[in-house]
């Protein structure tokens, strides 16, 4: 069956319907988390609340976990998942310049259309934000355009770099995300004894 | 909650701990039986000599001949360009690349065409695709290219188009001085009408 | 996470509903009803075995005295089979060799260790749906050389077609490098051309164009 829409198993009209249905669930998943409060997204940077931890790298090795049963069953076709292009340099910038925002507004993007959706109005500010820093992209774009398509290195894998199996490496990855689960536990547990004003 | 958090991390650690074991599958991607069968149904897979040869002459890039025939008579005699993938040894990993190349159209060869058609079969079912057989093999390339026949007065007039073709063809393939022979002149009797006064008919 | 222990069973729900879920699809995926029944590298091996092809000297037996240990199948069209076809035999088109009732029956005839033949106009015509049927696991499946064609010339005297080695595969039918070899001297091409093979092989890569 493999990947539905390269396959067709699905016809190509669908895959916005398919989007839809899909970004709704995520939504929900994020709210009913707790994502869309801006101190428990933060809290994974001030040290007292790991729920952004604990869920997305819970997604990552269900994800990895299941992408390799569903391979090796014969369900989905590995070779047919997009990979997305990597580009070294222009990603590790955006990654910082993300994560700053992060920590500043309180919001990831996807959050914050799910603060939004509940009502909060600093959503909306982070949200101006948000497009006031697209237009400022798209207008400094002539400039940055090099340093942008720099770094190309393919739609590459880890393990086509290392040469290690893939499942060494969800192997790998899950065990250290189940042995910093119960690590962030213990840790919450002490920041609780002394953090009385806030409440999980 | 304690327990259930334990079980969950036991039962995640099982799963992934079952990937290690997961051999590689690097087993060629076949396609199912079904779809092999309609592919092998289809007509298209068979090139002519001469839409052969006319690829070699004019050195289309994209054309790529595998001969499947075995080493001996390989080296005895092929056409040029050709790259010989003995059938027993058509499936080895370092021979399958030859294929899926992006553009290139993969053309079987062999003393009939009967060797390179099963070439075929075993390569589509590995998903390839722009793969043809040579129709007539080697044999039906002697009989058209190297020793053209020359058609009988009774076929069309593309047959003598075809047959100047394989004619060049051959001076191409052999370097041989072609035998041009007049297409033979018809005697064409002309009785001419005699010429009488007699005025037959009324007024 | 004091909720949680009000409700223990909110996980226990959701963990069987994702069990529920992934065998339910292992079910409804249900094996495709044709499937190879040999690896591909055993396909290949396979056909050099000898009893892979059914002579036309055989055919004498099957339609003078009518062998019920062979059964002929035509696989040209209903056109070409009305045109003429070799007495005793049946049409089925290559392209209904994927019927549930065609493997149905195919499956009996196994079953019986009777031998099927398959026949068109030439070999190569019979060849691909013979490849075919043997791989999904008929190997009780024959071929004919020469086909209806070589039939026709023959059906007269078919005991004689013995000693013809025409019907062998990949038989040359001439000396390749003495006829493409120049009439006046020059050199032939095969020789001039040592292969460095200008084809460059195929990259392993694993390259999907999508999109975001």
């Amino acid at each position: 069956m493999g990947p539905l829409f390269p396959n067709g198993v699905i016809a190509g009209g669908w895959d916005y319907v398919v989007a839809v249905l899909i970004g709704v669930a995520f939504g929900f998943i994020l709210e009913a988390s707790g994502f869309s409060s801006s101190r428990n997204i933060v809290g994974v940077f001030y040290g007292y609340n790991f729920v952004v931890l604990r869920v997305f790298f819970t997604a990552v090795i269900v994800a990895m976990v299941g992408l390799l049963y569903f391979n090796y069953f014969g369900i989905l076709d590995l070779t047919k998942i997009f990979i997305l292009p990597t580009y070294l340099g222009p990603m590790i910038l955006g990654g910082v310049i993300m994560g700053v925002g992060f920590i500043m507004g309180g919001f990831c993007p996807g959050t914050s259309f799910t603060a939004i959706a509940i009502g909060k109005l600093d959503a909306v500010a982070y949200l101006a934000g948000l497009y006031l820093g697209m237009a400022g992209f798209t207008m400094a774009y002539p400039y940055i355009a090099d340093f942008f398509n720099s770094g190309y290195l393919g739609h590459i894998t880890l393990t086509q770099i290392t040469g290690i199996p893939a499942h060494w490496f969800a192997f790998t990855f899950t065990v250290i995300a189940l042995a910093v689960f119960w690590g962030v536990l213990g840790i919450e547990k002490r920041i609780r004894k002394n953090m009385t004003d806030y409440k999980f | 909650m304690k327990r259930i958090y334990i079980f969950l991390t036991a039962f995640m650690f099982l799963l992934a701990f079952g990937t290690l074991f997961f051999n590689e599958t690097n087993k060629p991607e076949q396609i199912e039986p079904q779809k092999l069968l309609m592919e092998i149904v289809r007509p298209g897979r068979y090139v002519t000599t001469d839409h052969v040869a006319k690829m070699i002459i004019q050195n289309n890039p994209s054309l790529e001949i595998i001969d499947v025939r075995n080493e001996n008579e390989f080296n005895n005699y092929s056409l040029p360009k050709a790259i010989n993938i003995p059938l027993d040894s058509l499936l080895n990993k370092n021979n399958l690349l030859y294929f899926g190349i992006p553009d290139m159209k993969v053309v079987f060869i062999s003393n009939d065409a009967i060797a390179a058609d099963q070439a075929w079969v075993f390569i589509k079912r590995l998903g390839f695709k722009n793969t043809f057989v040579m129709k007539g093999g080697l044999n039906h390339w002697m009989e058209t290219i190297i020793e053209p026949q020359a058609p009988e007065q009774t076929e069309p007039a593309t047959a003598l188009d075809t047959y100047a073709f394989r004619q060049g063809a051959r001076m191409y393939f052999t370097g041989g001085k072609a035998e041009i022979s007049e297409p033979s002149k018809i005697n064409v009797q002309v009785r001419k009408r005699k010429k009488t006064n007699v005025v037959a008919g009324g007024c | 996470m004091a909720e949680n222990r009000s409700n223990p069973w909110k996980v226990i729900i959701a963990l069987s509903v994702v069990v529920i879920v992934v065998i339910i699809g292992a079910v409804i995926l249900s094996k495709p009803s044709l499937t190879y029944n040999s690896s591909i590298n055993k396909s290949l091996k396979d056909l050099d075995q000898k009893d892979v092809l059914f002579y036309p000297w055989q055919l004498a037996d099957v339609i003078n005295n009518g062998n019920k240990d062979v059964v002929l199948f035509d696989i040209r069209n209903d056109y070409d089979f009305g045109q003429g076809h070799i007495p005793g035999a049946e049409n089925v088109p290559a392209t209904d060799l994927t019927q549930k009732e065609f493997i149905k029956r195919m499956k009996k005839l196994r079953e019986k260790n009777i031998t099927v033949v398959l026949y068109g106009n030439d070999q190569l015509q019979a060849n691909g749906p013979w490849m075919f049927l043997r791989q999904v696991g008929f190997n009780n499946v024959k071929v004919l050389p020469g086909g209806y064609d070589y039939y026709l010339q023959h059906r007269n005297d078919l005991a004689a077609t013995k000693t013809d080695s025409a019907l062998e595969k990949g038989v040359p039918r001439y000396d390749f490098a003495k006829m493409a070899a120049s009439k006046k001297g020059a050199s032939v091409n095969v020789q001039t051309e040592t292969k460095p093979v200008s084809i460059k092989r195929r990259k392993k890569t694993t390259v999907v164009q999508g999109g975001c």
